[in-house]
């Protein structure tokens, strides 16, 4: 039997060895437990490598720093879906979510609670340099990319539509995953994206991207990214979600305090976590400096409102679910309370 | 007899090698011309590819040298290797996964045609859904672990292996059945000294273009968040701003690693269980 003993002989050891392989170069299962083992009692936060997620990493790298080892495990993701499914699916129970995905997904019945802002700004639309586009009027019939229907860029161009007395037939939207936005734009296969930095930043970084506005020009203090967590967490766990969400404002504080501050975050958030170049977050960090901001992210029924309504008229919200619904406000009354992380790098 | 010519073989060839390093050279089918008709088509691919990229003047697409230094610097980086590990270790389990079920399923549904009529449609009814759309399910059935691409990858090549095995039993000859029947075998001895032995060639050609179906899906099946493996090179590459010369590197060493992968499996039609379903042209 020479072909089943040289099949099965050959199948037995490759897949042991292809097995113990990845173990040990993937999973480091093989690798010395690491202090405490107290990994099983960590729960999973998804993100995506977006500005908008920034203070994820920033309190996953600090707590490390300060204490050796991290309140949760931060888990990257490449697109919206993955991320939405996997906290679906309970394996990431907070997550770094879109504002308006979570509240329709809370009007769908999902046990989502909105409990802390993830960012404020941070946006933009930008065209190509060569184009003839200088004001929204000059997008009229032109192709649009945004992330998502649910992300708010989709809004802030509706907004913006409105403020220029356009509706949303007057342009053409696509929806593409923001990494593949700055490739898209500079083929010149959609005329204008929109999505989360870097990725904006990005084309202009590389020279074919021109900015048309920045979310604060058009939409003052504008929130996209929340973080929310699974309802059960707040019930069960309510001490760990309050260690969480302090963890985030002090990282936001503490990336508002200094320029120092913020390109010391670009390095470490590119290197270990985005992996990116770094250039890349220390120019959307610094080039202007209010392009994105962490501070000033306490839920406030104002701005929750304002995107209930524009989600409303743009069809993807019903308007079931309300601001109390939605979010649970209580784990930072007072956000001038909320001391930044008393974390220095070390100088090199 | 046998002894006499393996013993006068060598002493043939040593006196013909040195006609045969003549001939080498005008014979078109030596090993050495098809070695080069091989490598000389890649070279100008390479070339045609490199030079398309300088005369369209693109700064985003990679020429070869690019990506080349990219597969340099994973390599450096120690990701290349584990990432290969990676997705060779998804596409295994996926795809011994969908062995160890295909080709039993294929051989019962192939021989009881009731059973195959009653299960026959729902096949055909999963065997077009490409697995990219699967992902979402993937995903809330198995979350973001390796069990989620392996489903993936079990999907995608458990069909073309059911369908040809089911196939192998059905245009079985109908002699090596009758003189089964002649020797009275037990119902499991048929299964598995005639119809498994029958069909086996048919089943190895199905097991090969299931193989090479289940390395195709690795891209889209680590599309999932996981955090390795080739196709999470292209994906985390194209997250990385402008490294497309990664994102090339990945579709390479795919590329080639599906090759070593076919060469590999073609070994089995080798064997003489196997070998005597092929018609040889040559």
């Amino acid at each position: 039997m020479s072909l089943r003993k040289a099949l099965v002989t050959t199948a037995v050891a490759w897949l042991v060895l292809i097995t113990l392989g990845h173990a040990w170069l993937n999973l480091h299962l093989f690798a010395a437990k690491r202090a405490g083992g107290t990994d099983q009692n960590k729960f999973r936060i998804g993100f995506l490598p977006v500005t908008c997620h920034l203070t994820c990493p920033v309190t996953d790298f600090i707590n490390k720093q300060l204490y050796g080892e991290s309140i949760f495990e931060p888990v990257r993701f490449n697109g919206w879906p993955e991320l939405k499914e996997a906290h679906l699916s309970g394996y990431t129970p907070a997550t770094f979510i879109l504002a308006p995905m979570a509240m329709a997904l809370r009007e769908q019945g999902v046990p989502i609670k909105i409990v802390y802002l993830g960012h404020r700004d941070g946006s933009a639309v930008m065209v190509h340099k060569d184009s003839q586009i200088y004001r929204m009027e000059d997008l009229r019939g032109k192709r649009v990319a945004v992330p998502n229907r649910f992300s708010n860029q989709r809004l802030l161009i509706f907004r913006a539509l409105k403020q220029a007395h356009m509706s949303i037939n007057d342009i053409e939207l696509v929806e593409m995953p923001p990494p593949d936005m700055p490739a898209a734009l500079y083929a010149k296969a959609v005329d204008a994206i929109s999505s989360g930095e870097p990725f904006m930043g990005q084309t202009e970084l590389d020279g074919y991207g021109r900015v048309l506005w920045l979310t604060k020009d058009v939409w003052p203090n504008f929130i996209s990214c929340v973080l929310a967590v699974h309802e059960d967490m707040i019930k069960n766990r309510r001490d760990v979600v309050q260690k969480l969400v302090d963890g985030i404002a002090k990282s936001g504080k503490w990336i508002d305090q200094s320029m120092e501050h913020r390109m010391e975050t670009a390095q470490f958030v590119s290197k270990f976590y985005y992996n990116q170049n770094p250039r890349l977050l220390t120019f959307v960090l610094s080039k202007p400096p209010d392009r994105v901001k962490y501070t000033n992210l306490t839920l406030r029924k104002p701005d929750f409102e304002e995107i209930e309504e524009l989600g409303r008229e743009s069809g993807i919200l019903k308007g079931t679910a309300r601001f109390e619904d939605y979010t649970d406000a209580s784990f930072v009354k007072d956000e001038s309370a909320v001391q930044p992380y008393a974390w220095e790098p070390p100088t090199k | 007899m046998s002894a006499t010519q393996t013993e006068a073989a060598p002493r043939a060839r040593s006196t013909m090698s040195s006609r045969h390093t003549q001939t080498w050279l005008r014979n078109p089918d030596s090993a050495f011309w098809k070695t080069v008709r091989a490598v000389g088509m890649l070279a100008l691919f390479f070339t045609i590819w490199g030079v398309a990229v300088r005369l369209s003047h693109s700064d985003l697409f990679p020429t070869p040298g690019n990506v080349l230094r990219g597969i340099i610097e994973l390599a450096q980086k120690g990701l290349l290797f584990k990432y290969i590990v990676a997705s060779l270790f998804r596409v295994t389990w996926g795809f011994t996964l969908a062995v160890l079920i295909g080709v039993p399923t294929g051989l019962v549904l192939g021989w009881y045609s009731r059973a195959f009529q009653a299960f026959n449609p729902i096949i055909q009814i999963l065997r077009p859904i490409s697995p990219i759309a699967w992902i979402p399910v993937a995903i809330l059935w198995f979350g973001v672990t390796d069990a989620a691409p392996i489903f993936l990858i079990f999907l995608a090549s458990v069909f073309p292996i059911t369908v040809s095995a089911i196939a192998a039993v059905q245009n079985m000859q109908p002699v090596y059945l009758r003189a089964a029947q002649n020797f009275g075998l037990s119902r499991s001895e048929l299964f598995r000294q005639v119809i498994f032995r029958a069909s086996l060639p048919q089943i190895v050609t199905g097991i090969r273009i299931a193989l090479g179906v289940a390395w195709l899906v690795v891209v889209a099946a680590e599309m999932i968040a996981v955090n390795s493996g080739l196709g999470y090179l292209i994906i985390d590459a194209r997250n990385a701003g402008k490294r497309y010369d990664l994102v090339v590197a990945g579709m390479v060493m795919i590329g080639f690693i599906g090759l070593i992968l076919d060469l590999l499996v073609r070994q089995l039609e080798k064997f003489d269980e196997v070998r005597w379903g092929y018609g040889m042209r040559r």
